[in-house]
């Protein structure tokens, strides 16, 4: 009798001290479906992201300066009762400056036609999510969301399920989510623009994760997402040379994108740090297909700060009905010179700075991204001279409540 | 054919056999740092411009909405 007594103490102190170790943030997002917030948090963050001038030998009209970006975003997690949290994102984001028009056939290459610097816009978003836990293993999560622009609105809704087979170590996740957009561009007096459009988006994922070790955990994720409607950008043109015109941006009303996820996190006591290795494969019925690599270290230091540099590499092929311009009209009619949908590679840095006050926690963190041809795994003929260059400088706090 | 890469590839990563852990084995791996994400707000705002500047967006989450075109 005595001895079931000790063993249900046992057992129960192990329930405990798992219970608790689930409370710690990280291995909820990371190992294991299924505990709550353990408290309120509060977290803000500032963005300024600048684009850098398109170079003037890469430009034919219209303005160098292009696209500056302030945001700010708030996120509140809360739990709700003893078995649901609920979390709340708002985001808040002004824009200004130019994009590009269409390209022009130059005597030294394509060149550039941007937009005025005129453009103004401001974003609003919010999405709000509540999660249940149903036990330590299973718990399910509903998300809604709402996006407005000056000429764009979008709802969207999701949900979320994870289950976690402890004996293997192993957490199931799967997602199916929706969105309605539409969209009234601004100027519809233009020639070739539209006065509003619709489109939605249907995505579905589902994602394995496993412990393989005390210090290493892995995931994969395959995800579906449909686009139908008007996929077009209404803001951008195409040169035809047989023309010596533009006509309309024009592209596929549907596309099909398939996405495959890898990801592992491994921390190295030694070191006192943990790295992060992702690798993303995407593919869609575009003919657009891309690789993504992430590589992060996140090196904790001593008095509670931590430095994080990291690395991403990106590369992807073109749009099938892409080209810099035209010289006549495709025969299905479609034609895009987005520099979005051309074959290009980037490179991004990033470097993080992190401090633990207790209740609190304060980042800066900066990024440099740069996309050129030369940097995509394949060989590219004629570079589009609208491929962007960035920085963005981020502060962020995390206040728990 | 690529269907039956990602479930082979699904099928190897579920059949690792590991022991389970006990808890107090789980102290690296329920650090901060070791979370997919981090920061959450650093990876929705990262996700929004990697969307608005690049052809391909997606991954193990259902997303959110807006456009960001320019």
């Amino acid at each position: 009798m005595k001895q079931n007594e000790r063993r249900n103490h046992a057992s129960s102190t192990l329930l405990a001290l798992s219970a608790a170790a689930l409370a710690i943030p990280g291995i909820v997002s990371s190992v294991h479906a299924a505990a709550p917030a353990a408290e309120a948090e509060l977290a803000y963050k500032a963005s300024a992201y600048r684009e850098a001038d398109i170079d003037r030998s890469k430009l034919a009209a219209g303005s160098a300066a292009r696209y500056d970006i302030d945001t700010h975003q708030l996120r509140f997690v809360s739990p709700l009762g003893r078995a649901s949290d609920v979390a709340v994102d708002l985001s808040y984001e002004t824009m200004s400056g130019a994009s590009p028009w269409f390209i022009m056939p130059g005597s030294n290459g394509p060149v550039q036609v941007m937009s005025g610097a005129s453009i103004e816009e401001e974003r609003k978003d919010i999405q709000a999510s509540v999660a249940h836990y149903f036990s330590t293993q299973s718990s399910a999560k509903v998300l809604l969301g709402f996006s407005t622009e000056n000429d764009y609105r979008a709802v969207n809704v999701g949900l979320e399920a994870s289950h976690e087979i402890p004996e293997r170590e192993l957490t199931l996740s799967a997602g199916f989510g929706y969105s309605d957009d539409e969209i009234e561009p601004t100027d519809p007096q233009m020639p070739d623009r539209i006065d509003s459009a619709t489109r939605d988006s249907t995505t579905a994922y589902i994602g394995v994760a496993q412990v393989l070790s005390a210090r290493t955990v892995v995931q994969g994720s395959i995800s579906i997402v449909s686009n139908q409607g008007y996929l077009s950008d209404p803001y951008k043109k195409v040169w035809r040379d047989d023309l010596s015109d533009t006509v309309a941006d024009s592209r596929p009303n549907e596309r099909l994108q398939t996405v495959l996820g890898a990801r592992l996190r491994h921390f190295v006591p030694n070191l006192n740090g943990a790295l992060h290795l992702d690798y993303r494969f995407f593919d869609d019925d575009w003919d657009i297909s891309s690789h993504t690599v992430n590589l992060a270290w996140y090196q904790n230091l001593p008095h509670d700060w931590q430095l994080t540099p990291s690395l991403r590499y990106y590369s992807q092929s073109q749009a099938y009905f892409y080209g810099p311009f035209f010289y006549s009209g495709r025969n299905d009619g479609y034609a895009s010179s987005d520099y979005r949908l051309s074959p290009y590679g980037a490179l991004s840095f990033r470097l993080r700075l992190e401090r633990n006050w207790g209740q609190f926690s304060t980042n800066l963190e900066w990024e440099s991204y740069r996309a050129a041809a030369s940097l995509a795994l394949d060989d590219v003929q004629l570079e589009n001279p609208g491929l962007v260059e960035f920085d963005i400088l981020s502060f962020g706090l995390q206040l728990h409540l | 054919m690529k269907l039956l890469l990602i479930v082979t590839a699904l099928a190897l990563l579920s059949a690792c056999a590991v022991e389970p852990l006990q808890a107090w084995e789980r102290g690296h791996l329920a650090r901060p740092e070791m979370a997919w994400e981090p920061d959450s707000l650093r990876a929705s705002q990262r996700d929004h411009v990697y969307f608005s500047k690049e052809a391909s967006s997606g991954g193990a989450s259902v997303g959110g909405g807006g456009c960001g075109c320019n």
